[in-house]
């Protein structure tokens, strides 16, 4: 096109061309970016229930942040949410993979098998913890049913009310309902790599589980990268799964920062509290998205 | 070699068997009367019932339909939003021919990694100032905020799998750059617009943090938001409970069953690429 217009017009077509993108930014400025901002700014106040939409707030400097941080709740949701992600991620990728390296393989049915199981991954999770929560459940649970008759518990266990069991209970959960993420991430990894040099480990006498080792995984690091910090983006904001499982107890067991955020500001209305807290989790996650936005680029380049 | 391709079968539909357990549980427990829910746990019902099914349409003031209703709007919203302005900004990014492209693309990617627990509560305060809460675009303005970077992400990887020709000619032949990309370009796209609507229909189906800080009202509520008040009314009433998640995943899997091929690459694509 740009062959045929003299240079004036070319101008107007490219100034035309930006009103494709218009929209999008706009939209993401308004409810994305300037939020965002406006959080920031909300963090640095002291705000409560009756000065939020209107009235004075008072600037406080970092005292939000300071109140947050010297809290032990703080600590105990940090730690929390820590152990829920670390968790999550380490057996949902490695459940995940082994899955993805079955599902890779051509046998009848697997190509319904594998998109079958994403059922858990698009229903509602507040659907899915209730489930749990019912399968959970310390009377007539099927959990409990099958644990007593096989032997492995004398006693009913109390999952979710127990402050022992209760975050086990919900990284169970979590973890069910992100291996299938999981899974086809790395399965449209492995549908990527080339065959021809598996031909050629064949012949050299590599056996399967060499091959895993020096060819699958190193062929797969960028994959597994990328995986890994989505990962940690989507498991460190849980926030439906607590809500609806144990609300952050028993005995603040399952409190993990992305619900004491909401907790701070939406039911003890300490506003500003919540701002700072929120951006402290997002200073978190930042750091995260940086190195992936890192090794995205580097993928790129090869 | 053919054995072998059965046993890998065999194997795929065990852990396919026991992976979706909690569907099957959820379903079967939906359809068994009190006593057996709460007797001796069976794999199968003795009865099946639709007792539970019953309380909760008919038998309960709770407004079942009223709500469906809601997540309904809030959902259809959500992806008509979403992909009309998705798909714009996707095709300029996919064709890579303005300055700054690359930065607005990597400005998506960071959008993507925002914590939606971060924007519940500007996003309250921006509504609360413009009368927006308590309504259903408020709600379906927060969704699209989770939807939009992704459809964009997803919808870029399809449009670069078209070839510029066609467009090109249609440039030539006189058509201006939006009449190509109305009448060309979305025509050929129909399938991956698909996807991402059933994306966004989905994603907005299953939202719960923003629903439950901006509507307090709840002749507004989507089915989501509803199900914290269900659990508090029936307590341990599991049958009834589960007769409701159930017929709130009817909707997804029906969508899941018309577009999952699309949607497994999607979700890879828009991840990865």
């Amino acid at each position: 096109m740009e062959k045929f217009g003299n240079a004036k017009q070319l101008n107007r077509n490219k100034f035309k061309d930006y009103t494709f993108l218009l929209p999008s930014a706009l939209f993401l400025l308004a409810f994305l970016v300037y939020p965002i901002l406006y959080n920031i700014l909300l963090s640095f106040k002291d705000i409560n229930i009756g000065n939020l939409i209107q009235g004075e707030q008072p600037f406080v400097g970092i005292e939000n942040y300071i109140t947050v941080l010297k809290d032990p709740l703080f600590g105990k949701a940090l730690v929390n949410s820590l152990i829920f992600t670390v968790a999550t991620i380490i057996f949902s990728t490695s459940i995940g993979f082994a899955l993805a390296l079955l599902f890779n393989k051509s046998f009848p049915g697997h190509k319904w098998m594998r998109s079958i199981l994403l059922i858990a991954w698009m229903t509602p999770i507040i659907i899915i913890g209730t489930v749990f929560s019912w399968m959970l459940s310390g009377e007539n649970g099927i959990i409990n049913e099958f644990l007593l008759q096989s032997g492995f518990i004398s006693q009913p266990v109390y999952w979710l009310t127990n402050p022992n069991s209760a975050l086990i209970s919900i990284i169970i959960a979590n973890i069910w309902i992100s291996i299938p993420f999981s899974m086809v991430i790395l399965l449209s990894g492995l549908q990527g790599l080339p065959s021809g040099i598996y031909e050629a480990a064949k012949i050299d006498g590599a056996n399967k589980i060499k091959q895993f080792y020096y060819i699958t995984l190193p062929l797969m690091k960028p994959t597994i990268l990328v995986l890994l910090m989505l990962g940690v983006i989507f498991t460190f904001k849980v926030f439906d799964l607590i809500y609806i499982m144990t609300g952050g107890g028993p005995a603040d067991s399952t409190q993990v920062i992305p619900f004491l955020a909401y907790q701070l500001s939406f039911s003890m209305y300490r506003f500003g509290e919540g701002a700072a807290l929120s951006n402290i989790s997002f200073f978190l996650i930042g750091m995260i998205a940086i190195l992936y936005l890192y090794l995205i680029r580097k993928e790129e380049v090869m | 070699m053919r054995s072998k391709k059965w046993l890998f079968s065999i194997v795929g539909f065990l852990i396919v068997a026991v992976f979706l357990f909690p569907i099957y549980w959820m379903v079967i427990s939906s359809l068994k009367p009190m006593s057996e829910i709460f007797g001796e746990s069976t794999l199968f019902p003795k009865n099946v019932t639709f007792e539970a099914y019953r309380n909760i349409f008919i038998g309960s003031d709770l407004a079942i339909f009223r709500h469906f209703f809601n997540s309904l709007i809030i959902s259809f919203g959500t992806m008509i939003g979403t992909i009309c302005l998705a798909a714009p900004a996707a095709y300029a990014i996919a064709r890579k021919n303005l300055k700054g492209i690359t930065l607005f693309l990597l400005f998506i990617l960071i959008t993507q990694m925002f914590p939606s627990n971060m924007l519940a509560l500007p996003l309250y305060t921006m509504f609360a100032k413009i009368g927006l809460l308590n309504s259903y675009l408020g709600v379906i303005i927060a969704n699209m905020t989770l939807s939009l970077p992704f459809v964009i992400l997803i919808m870029r990887t399809h449009f670069l799998t078209l070839p510029k020709a066609l467009e090109e000619a249609a440039i030539i032949d006189g058509c201006s750059r939006w009449g190509a990309f109305l009448r060309i370009i979305l025509p050929l796209a129909r399938s991956g617009i698909l996807t991402c609507a059933a994306f966004s229909f989905l994603l907005a189906w299953g939202e719960f943090l923003y629903s439950l800080t901006m509507l307090s009202d709840n002749s507004k509520w989507p089915i989501t938001l509803a199900m914290r008040q269900f659990v508090g009314q029936f307590g341990t009433n599991w049958g009834e409970l589960m007769a409701l998640s159930a017929v709130s995943t009817l909707p997804i899997i029906i969508i899941f069953i018309f577009t999952q091929r699309h949607i497994i690459s999607g979700i890879a694509d828009g991840s990865t690429k």
